[in-house]
C-alpha cells in the first residue's frame, strides 16, 4: 500500500466543484457512474453482530450502503476553511446482488475521501485533520501509516485486513543497528510493518539496503534516518549498478554526498556519473551503513 | 474579547487579586508556597502517616567499601569506572559509598553495573556519566547523529539482581547537554536532530533495571541531565505476589532536575524543551514492574515526569506525595500493549491498578524554552495509539493540583495519529477525584481531552468527581467514544462529542480542592540574569 505525499487539497476541491464525485449519500445518491442507496444493516452487519443471548444489538453509529458502478457513499466531501468534512466508509466487497457494500459513519467526520491519493488497489485514501484516524469513525477500517501534508494527514485504508507484503524479522541477517524485513516480490518495507516494540517515526518509507533475493521473497536491512538537510539532493536508489545486496545504492543530483545527507553512511568508492532508477542524471554511490 | 480572556489570568496574578473573581474559584495566585510539602523536608516527614505506603527507606548502616574522590571535575582522561565497578563487584548485598576527600568531590565513569548491591553517593558528591559515546556503544549507532535507533547505546548504570539500591544525598549527572568527546554536539542535540520526524534517539539511559530485578530501592538521590530517560524501572517482588505496596520497588525522596543549568559549559542555552526525551521515572519500560511505590519525590524535566509503560505489564503502583515542575505529565503510555503470564498461568495485560494521589504539577517553576508548544506542558495523561495500544484499567488520580499546564487532563488513543497498527488502546475504569487545575501566568486556555479509540472500543467508565479546571471554556473540552460519569462532586465542564455518553450524578456543590504549590528546585540563576 503506497501513498502519495503530494496530494492536493485544491485539486480535490476543483474535482468536486466540477461535479466529479458529486452525489451525497443521505438515503440515496446517484451520479453518472452509479448510485448508492442505504442498505438494511442485517445485510452488511455494519453495527456488529446481535447479542446471541438476546441483549441489545450494538450500535456503532454506522450506516450500510449498497452502490452500483463505481459510486461510493463517501465521494462528496467538502472542505470548510481547510477542514475536511465527509463520511468515512469501510468497503465490504460485492453483495449478493452484485452491488458493492459499504459501512459508513453516520455523522460527518473531519476526514475526506481523497480521490487523488496513490494507494495500492484495492485501498483508497482519506485526508483527515486532527488526532483521530479514520478507524476511529469506522471500526472495520484498517489504515496504514499516515503522512502529514500541512495540517492534514493522508491515509490509505481498506475495509479488509491489510496484506502487508513485508514482515519484520530478526532473522534477515542485518547488523544490530538495522531492522530486517522479508518481503514478497514488488514490496518494500513500510513504517506500518514495524513491530509494536520498535521505535517509530513520522516517516512512511524506511531507508533500506539493496535486497537479498530469496527463492520466493527478498530481504531488506533498513533504518530510519533523520531528514536530510535542507538542500540535500541524495536519494535512495536500489538500482545502482553493481551495488551488492545488503549495501545501499544512493543517487545524488548535486554536489553533496550520501554521508552528508545520511549520517553513518560510508561510501568507500567515489561516485560514478550515470542515471538513477528514474532515468535522471546523477552521481551514483554504493554505500554501507556503519 | 479573546485577548482579554487570555490576558486576564496573568493580570490577575500580577495584581495579586483573588482568582475567585474569574469564576468563583478559590486559588490565589502568588500565595505563599506550602512549607509542609517542601520537597527538601527532612527524612521521615513526607508520607509518614500514609497507611498506603511502606516505611520510608533508610540509608545503609553497613558500608562494605568506601571510594574516595580524587578529582573536582569530570576529567574524561581519568575515569573512575574501574575502581567503582570493582568495589561494587566485591560488595554483593552490601553498600559501596562514594565520598569526598574534602577537596575533591567528583567521579566520572562510563557503564556501571549495580548487581544486588547498594551504590551510595554521599552528600556533596557527584557521579558524572562519561561523555565518550564509544564507551556505551551497543549497535554501532551510539553517538551517531541523525539515526533513529532507540537501542543504540548501553545504559550508564545497569541495575539487576536482588534488592539493589542507589541511595544518598549526592548527585548523578548524565551530562546530556555537554558536547560528546570528539564531537561538537551533545546527547540532547542528537535527540533534537530527530525531532522533525518524531524519532527516538538511542542515548544511554541514566539508570536502567534489567529483567528479573526484585526489590529495587532508589532513595534521596538527585538526578541531573540524563542523555535520555532518567530511570527505567523493571522490578517486582521476589515471590511475585504483592502483599503490600513497595515490595516490588520503592522510589522515595528522589529529585530529578533536568536541565540543571541555564547554560552548558560552552554557553549554549539549556531548557526543558531542549532536553528532549528525558523522562523522569518510567516503570515498565524494559520489562514488567509491579507492586511499586514512587513517593515524596520532585521531578522537573523535559519529557514525562513519570511515564508508566505497559509494553510488558505494570500493576499495583502507588504514586503519592510527589511534586512536578516542568514536563510532559503524569503519564501512562504510550506503550500499553503488553501481556504477561505469571507463574500461576494468569495472563495480565497493559497497565492495571495504579493509584496516583497528592500530586502537584506546577508549570510555573521555570520557562520551558524556545520552541516549546502546549504539548510540552501537561498534567495528567493516558496516551497510546494503534501501533502500541492495549489495556489500561483501574487507574485512579485523586487530590491533584495543577497550575498553568496546557493539557490538564488528556486521555488520547491517538497519541501519534500517524502510527498504524491493530494494537488498539482500551482505556477502562479511569477515576479522577478532587482534581483542580488553576491558571495564573499561562496565556493558554487549559484543555481537557477524554477520548476512546472508536465505538467498538470506547473509553470508560471515566469518572469525574470534583474536577475543576479554572478558566476552561466549552471549546477546550474534547471528547469522543467515551462513557463519562460525573459526580457526586462538582465538575465545571460538560464533555460531549461523537459516541460520548454522560451520566450526570453531580449531587453537591463541592468546593474545588484547595491548592498550594511548593517551591521546587530550579537551576541556579547565572550572574546578571533577571530571574
Amino acid at each position: 500500500m503506497s501513498l502519495s505525499s503530494t496530494t492536493s487539497r485544491l485539486f480535490v476541491s476543483l474535482l468536486l466543484a466540477s461535479g466529479i464525485g458529486a452525489g451525497a449519500c443521505s438515503t440515496q445518491s446517484s451520479s453518472s457512474h452509479g448510485v448508492c442507496v442505504v442498505s438494511a444493516d442485517s445485510a452488511l452487519g455494519c453495527n456488529g453482530v446481535p447479542d446471541p443471548d438476546g441483549g441489545a444489538t450494538p450500535n456503532l453509529g454506522l450506516v450500510g450502503y449498497s452502490c452500483t458502478g463505481s459510486a461510493r457513499p463517501d465521494e462528496a466531501p467538502t472542505y470548510a476553511d481547510g477542514v475536511p468534512q465527509g463520511v468515512v466508509c469501510a468497503d465490504r466487497g460485492a453483495l449478493a446482488d452484485g452491488t458493492q457494500g459499504y459501512c459508513c459513519s453516520e455523522a460527518l467526520t473531519p476526514c475526506a475521501l481523497n480521490p487523488v491519493a496513490i494507494c495500492d488497489a484495492p485501498n483508497y485514501g482519506y485526508q483527515c485533520r486532527g488526532s483521530q484516524r479514520p478507524e476511529a469513525f469506522v471500526s472495520d477500517l484498517e489504515c496504514g501509516q499516515g503522512i502529514y501534508e500541512g495540517d492534514l494527514i493522508d491515509y490509505c485504508c481498506s475495509g479488509f485486513p491489510q496484506t502487508d507484503g513485508c514482515t519484520q524479522t530478526d532473522s534477515a541477517g542485518c547488523s544490530d543497528n538495522m531492522m530486517g524485513f522479508i518481503c514478497t516480490a514488488g514490496n518494500m518495507p513500510k513504517a506500518e510493518q514495524l513491530g509494536a516494540n520498535q521505535s517509530r517515526a513520522d516517516v512512511y518509507r524506511l531507508l533500506c539496503s539493496v535486497p537479498t533475493i530469496l527463492p520466493s521473497a527478498q530481504s531488506y536491512c533498513c533504518y530510519t534516518p533523520a531528514l536530510p538537510p535542507v538542500g540535500g539532493t541524495c536519494v535512495p536508489d536500489s538500482l545502482v549498478p553493481g551495488c551488492a545486496a545488503g549495501r545501499f545504492g544512493i543517487a545524488c543530483y548535486g554536489p553533496d554526498t550520501p554521508g552528508q545527507d545520511y549520517p553513518g553512511m560510508a561510501c568507500p568508492d567515489p561516485g560514478v556519473a550515470g542515471r538513477d532508477a528514474e532515468g535522471y542524471l546523477a552521481t551514483l554511490y554504493c554505500c554501507d551503513f556503519q | 474579547m479573546r485577548a482579554l480572556h487570555f490576558v486576564w489570568p496573568a493580570l490577575c496574578c500580577a495584581l495579586g487579586c483573588s482568582s475567585d473573581k474569574i469564576a468563583g474559584l478559590q486559588y490565589q495566585c502568588g500565595s505563599a508556597p506550602d512549607a509542609t510539602v517542601a520537597p527538601d523536608a527532612a527524612p521521615g516527614v513526607c508520607g509518614a502517616n500514609d497507611p498506603n505506603l511502606p516505611l520510608e527507606p533508610t540509608l545503609p548502616t553497613d558500608v562494605c567499601q568506601t571510594v574516595v574522590a580524587d578529582k573536582s571535575s569530570p576529567d574524561e582522561n581519568d575515569l573512575d569506572s574501574n575502581r567503582i565497578q570493582a568495589a561494587l563487584a566485591a560488595c554483593s548485598g552490601r553498600a559501596v559509598k562514594l565520598v569526598s576527600d574534602g577537596a575533591n568531590n567528583a567521579f566520572v565513569a562510563a557503564h556501571l553495573t549495580v548487581d544486588s548491591s547498594t551504590l551510595w553517593i554521599d552528600r556533596g558528591v557527584t557521579l558524572y556519566a562519561s561523555r565518550n559515546a564509544d564507551l556505551y556503544q551497543k549497535t554501532g549507532s551510539c553517538g551517531v547523529l541523525g539515526v533513529n535507533d532507540s537501542g543504540a547505546c548501553n545504559d550508564f548504570i545497569t541495575v539487576r539482581g536482588t534488592s539493589p539500591a542507589i541511595v544518598g544525598d549526592g548527585v548523578i549527572d548524565g551530562q546530556g547537554g555537554e558536547p560528546l568527546v570528539g564531537h561538537d554536539y551533545s546527547w540532547w542535540q542528537m535527540s533534537g536532530a530527530l525531532q522533525e520526524i518524531d524519532g527516538s534517539i538511542g542515548n544511554p539511559t541514566l539508570i536502567n533495571l534489567s529483567t528479573g530485578t526484585t526489590g529495587f530501592v532508589l532513595y534521596r538521590i538527585t538526578l541531573h541531565n540524563s542523555p535520555k530517560f532518567h530511570v527505567k524501572i523493571t522490578s517486582s517482588p521476589a515471590d511475585g505476589s504483592c502483599d503490600a505496596p513497595g515490595q516490588g520497588f520503592i522510589v522515595w525522596g528522589v529529585t530529578v532536575l533536568t536541565p540543571s543549568n541555564w547554560l552548558n559549559s560552552q554557553g549554549l542555552p539549556m531548557s526543558p524543551h531542549f532536553a528532549r526525551n528525558t523522562d523522569g521515572i518510567d516503570p515498565g519500560t524494559s520489562d514488567i514492574a509491579t507492586c511499586g511505590v514512587i513517593a515524596c519525590s520532585t521531578i522537573s524535566t523535559g519529557d514525562d515526569q513519570i511515564a508508566i509503560k505497559g509494553g510488558h505489564w505494570v500493576s499495583d503502583l502507588v504514586i503519592a506525595h510527589n511534586h512536578f515542575g516542568t514536563g510532559h505529565g503524569m503519564s501512562i503510555g504510550s506503550e500499553t500493549y503488553g501481556t504477561y503470564q505469571d507463574m500461576n498461568g494468569v495472563l495480565h495485560r497493559g497497565v492495571e491498578n495504579v493509584s496516583v494521589y497528592d500530586l502537584t504539577v506546577d508549570g510555573d517553576t521555570r520557562p520551558v524554552g524556545d520552541g516549546a508548544s502546549p504539548a510540552d506542558s501537561n498534567g495528567i495523561r493516558v496516551k497510546s495509539d494503534s501501533s502500541r495500544g492495549g489495556l489500561v484499567n483501574n487507574i485512579t488520580f485523586s487530590d491533584v493540583c495543577m497550575r498553568d499546564v496546557a493539557n490538564a487532563i488528556m486521555i488520547t488513543p491517538a497519541y501519534n495519529p500517524l502510527f498504524a497498527g491493530t494494537s488498539y488502546p482500551q482505556f477502562k475504569n479511569l477515576t479522577f477525584q478532587n482534581i483542580h487545575d488553576v491558571t495564573c501566568m499561562s496565556p493558554v486556555q487549559p484543555v481537557v481531552t477524554l477520548e476512546g479509540f472508536n465505538a467498538s472500543l470506547p473509553a470508560g467508565p471515566i469518572t469525574l468527581d470534583n474536577v475543576v479546571v479554572d478558566n476552561i471554556g466549552p471549546q477546550a473540552v474534547a471528547a469522543a467514544f467515551a462513557d463519562i460519569r460525573l459526580g457526586p462532586g462538582n465538575v465545571n465542564f460538560m464533555p460531549n462529542g461523537l459516541g460520548v455518553t454522560v451520566t450526570n450524578g453531580i449531587t453537591d456543590a463541592s468546593a474545588p480542592r484547595a491548592c498550594q504549590f511548593p517551591t521546587l528546585p530550579v537551576p541556579p540563576v547565572p550572574p546578571g540574569w533577571l530571574r
